[in-house]
């Protein structure tokens, strides 16, 4: 299977995407000169290079990966070699492109095969490598049966699209190569998977073991501290949980008409949405012991952290916060943040999907179109004291001179489920009483009209 | 068997080498011709590593028009949606391994587009060389395309640094240059744009620089001074433009021995001979630091694995103090690495560096080091792309005798503090 078109179309026309009767933003051909996002070959390496216990060798010349491996802090509890943070490139060169990268890529697979022991090798595709042709599949599948392990190519190119197409077709080469190959020792009656879970900076951490003392069993993660053996038998889960992200949405409508899986979507950002979205699981199992054993948790994982948020309370409680950022974290931040007694004034829907755009309104009155314009206005109108946002907005928050927390910088805490609320709540208080936003606000002796 | 891919690379491309020098001109759009991955992965990088924003579109090339256009759609559609947002005084156009491989008339294109806007194209696939060929390409092209030929000279000199001097480096050459009277323009000046300073403007644009019209009166140097020997080459290109135009090279200026021979040339061109007093009180103050620091440093192993030039520069800094360089590692092919005192120069990864490793050796490299750091205990000091991890990368200053200075009391007390744990 090389770049097939008729897949990608597939993912792209997606039928349980609801927005996809109208436009299809984040799934749209991407405008030369007006992009800003990653592409498709990022994304297949955000969905997979969380499984640690499996190679990620990438066929490329040197971009690719020169410029991203290791940095993305998705953690792992494997106890061999951590792959995740290593990287594996063919490094093709100029005479790969005119003779053909075939036994490069060969070489290199005999090369890991032997001097590691990975439980798998991810092999990707990418825009050089689909250019010249290289045979990936008929070297991985020779490769496979002369060493014995899975080896999985993963066909997105960066130019077939964005970031989200390529964790789809991620998904696509779990999903025809991994899953359902192997049948587990035991089936659990309460077994998941979480799908879209990357377990960045721990976020799975902070409420796996909630789900596991209400007697739920993660079956297999895709693919946040994700382990090979486990997502074989994937197929065996009774329910799919997305988390947050929508991209793998075609894995799970497949699994479902495949393995009749049924699945649902939710978010563990914030008090309310972590609840809920134990609810959602829980009550898909129809299992009243289950049922009562999640609201007896929940109601003492709320109680514990009410009690650890009292302090953050009483000085957030009243300040007003306009966020800017993109995706779900439109809605999912400011649910966060009104659970810690911040009134969101606004949030900005420049870079949502019409679905985000439709959670957004449940949660925020005012909905910014266009943040550079209306961003300064509405700090002043609504006497603002935080202002949520990227890096470019910084200026604006010295020049009005309120609180700024850089929400689209790698963070390095997690701000997941009821754990990560109090980390939110201790970041945006240290933000708030920090005195360097005036201190840098200050106009400089010459700056001072002497009148 | 011998080793047929890289593990962990340390290997940067040559559009990300474009990149930062288009980054060192006023009011300049980098365009990177692929597909939207390419500029995205190495926006994200540069972001990261300076903590500021970086200004890059690109043309993202999709499965299409990969195939079936020559490279003038995407890249007239590029230009007309960035311009109808922002006013460039320049683009600076740049290839990758994808548009190359289908081979794209950039030139072509850029001759059609030239006469709306200033634009500057070179072609940097990234399956040649690496960050410091795709900097030198771009620099050359930049004087081929942009500076106008001259026949007299003026008081000036043209400052060319190699793609790992910082912001602070650039700026604190120049103003050494300055001290023997004459006016200085550094091509790129990532000093101004890339230094983190707060500014008014978060702009999509790089928001200082050389300005394009001093470019094109670079022809008019009374000398270009090139530092490192991947950018020898731009100062030759330069004085192609003008015969009166004299070129002073410095492959390094770390060091006491190096330092000296740049304010000596210095001297000479200015006709001076005695320079500014501070310059004469940092010489003795890097004497007494190689004398401060040599107890420690003497007989130090140090594995060094960065691009080229700086693994020259650093080198002879710390050789001076009596450091010996165990290994030194280097992503691409370099002249001057024959120059390096040391029994292992490999062309390679940051894989090949392990070998090399152990509680008694300093390394020097990028933020990937701090990974090897945990696993073979050796000491570390970060230097070169990307730094992820320390704060102020643009802000530290490895050259002549103040930034040698910095470095051997930086060096020796990452070693003590080492031995202490």
């Amino acid at each position: 299977m090389m770049v097939n078109k008729k897949q990608i179309k597939e993912l792209l026309n997606e039928s349980a995407c609801t927005h996809n009767e109208q436009k299809k933003s984040s799934c749209d051909k991407p405008k030369s000169g007006a992009t800003s996002g990653g592409c498709a070959f990022e994304g297949a390496q955000i969905a997979l290079f969380p499984f640690a216990d499996a190679v990620h060798l990438v066929h490329a010349p040197s971009t690719c990966l020169g410029a991203s491996w290791e940095t993305r802090a998705t953690p792992s509890s494997y106890d061999g070699e951590n792959n995740t943070y290593l990287g594996y490139s063919t490094n093709v060169t100029a005479h790969d492109v005119i003779f053909g990268g075939n036994q490069k890529l060969e070489d290199s697979i005999e090369y890991i095969a032997t001097n590691k022991n990975p439980k798998a090798i991810f092999v990707y595709e990418t825009c050089v490598t689909a250019m010249i042709g290289d045979d990936m599949d008929n070297i991985a599948s020779r490769m496979e049966i002369k060493y014995g392990i899975p080896i999985v190519v993963v066909h997105a190119p960066g130019f077939v699209g964005s970031k989200n197409l390529g964790s789809r077709l991620a998904g696509e080469a779990v999903l025809d190569k991994l899953i359902g190959t192997k049948e587990p020792m035991e089936i659990h009656p309460f077994g998941i998977n979480l799908i879209g879970e990357y377990n960045v900076t721990g976020d799975m951490w902070q409420y796996t073991p909630i789900l596991e003392k209400i007697g739920i069993k993660v079956v297999s993660t895709l693919a946040g501290d994700g382990r090979i053996e486990s997502i074989h038998t994937a197929h065996r889960a009774k329910l799919n949980v997305i988390v947050c992200a929508k991209s793998l949405i075609t894995l799970c409508r497949k699994m479902e008409e495949r393995f009749g899986i049924p699945y649902i979507s939710v978010s563990f950002y914030g008090k309310r949405d972590t609840s809920n979205a134990i609810r959602s699981i829980v009550s898909a199992f129809k299992n009243k012991e289950l049922s009562r054993k999640a609201e007896e948790i929940i109601a003492e994982e709320e109680e514990a952290l009410e009690s650890r948020l009292l302090p953050y309370r009483e000085i957030l409680q009243g300040k007003k916060a306009i966020l800017n950022t993109g995706g779900n974290k439109s809605w999912s931040i400011a649910s966060a943040l009104q659970d810690i007694g911040i009134e969101v004034v606004a949030t900005s829907i420049a870079k949502a999907t019409l679905e985000d755009i439709e959670i957004a309104k449940q949660y925020v009155p005012i909905l910014i179109k266009s943040p550079a314009n209306e961003q300064a206005k509405l700090i002043d109108e609504h006497n603002v004291d935080i202002l949520l946002a990227g890096g470019r907005s910084l200026y604006t928050a010295i020049k009005k001179k309120i609180a700024f927390v850089d929400v689209n910088q790698e963070k390095k805490v997690s701000y997941g489920a009821y754990g990560g609320l109090e980390n939110l709540a201790k970041d945006v208080c240290a933000a708030v009483q920090n005195p360097v936003f005036r201190v840098v606000g200050t106009p400089a002796p010459w700056e001072v009209s002497h009148a | 068997m011998l080793k047929p891919l890289e593990v962990n690379p340390l290997k940067l491309s040559q559009p990300m080498g474009a990149l930062l020098a288009f980054l060192g001109i006023k009011n300049c759009m980098p365009l990177m011709h692929g597909a939207q991955g390419c500029a995205s992965f190495a926006k994200v990088f540069f972001t990261r590593h300076f903590n500021d924003p970086i200004a890059i579109q690109t043309t993202a090339v999709n499965d299409i028009t990969a195939v079936i256009d020559g490279g003038d759609y995407s890249i007239s559609e590029a230009v007309k949606n960035i311009t109808s947002k922002v006013t460039p005084e320049l683009i600076g156009l740049f290839t990758t391994g994808l548009t190359e491989t289908k081979g794209d008339d950039i030139r072509g294109v850029a001759s059609i587009l030239q006469p709306q806007h200033a634009m500057v194209y070179v072609h940097t696939p990234d399956f040649e060389g690496g960050l410091e060929s795709g900097y030198a390409k771009t620099i050359e092209a930049i004087i081929e395309q942009l500076v106008e030929p001259q026949e007299q000279i003026e008081q000036k000199i043209t400052l060319i640094p190699h793609v790992s001097m910082t912001p602070l480096e650039v700026e604190r050459v120049k103003e050494q240059i300055e001290l023997f009277g004459w006016s200085v323009f550094a091509l790129p000046d990532i000093s101004e744009s890339l230094d983190g300073h707060l500014g008014q403007k978060q702009g999509a644009l790089s928001n200082n620089g050389i300005s394009v019209a001093q470019i094109q009166e670079l022809g008019s140097s009374h000398a270009v001074i090139t530092i490192g020997s991947s950018v020898y080459g731009c100062g030759e290109k330069l004085c192609t433009k003008n015969q009166k135009m004299q070129h002073l090279h410095f492959d390094t200026i770390g060091g006491l021995k190096a330092s000296d021979l740049f304010y000596g040339k210095l001297m000479s061109l200015s006709h001076v001979s005695q320079p500014h007093a501070s310059i004469m009180r940092w010489r003795k103050r890097l004497q007494d630091a190689l004398l401060d620091t040599h107890f420690i440093l003497g007989g130090c192993k140090v594995v060094l694995a960065c691009e080229p030039d700086q693994i020259l520069s650093l080198s002879s800094i710390l050789t001076e103090a009596g450091v010996e360089i165990k290994a030194a590692i280097s992503p691409t092919k370099s002249d001057m690495l024959a120059n390096i005192p040391s029994n292992h120069i490999i062309i390679g990864d940051l894989d090949d560096a392990e070998e090399f490793l152990d509680d008694h050796t300093l390394l020097i490299t990028n933020f990937h080091g701090e990974r090897l750091a945990k696993k073979y205990h050796n000491a570390l000091l970060m230097r070169g792309f990307p730094n992820y991890e320390t704060l102020g990368n643009q802000l530290k200053d490895d050259t002549l005798y103040q930034g040698s200075v910095q470095l051997l009391f930086e060096a020796a007390n990452c070693m003590q503090a080492h031995h202490h744990i």
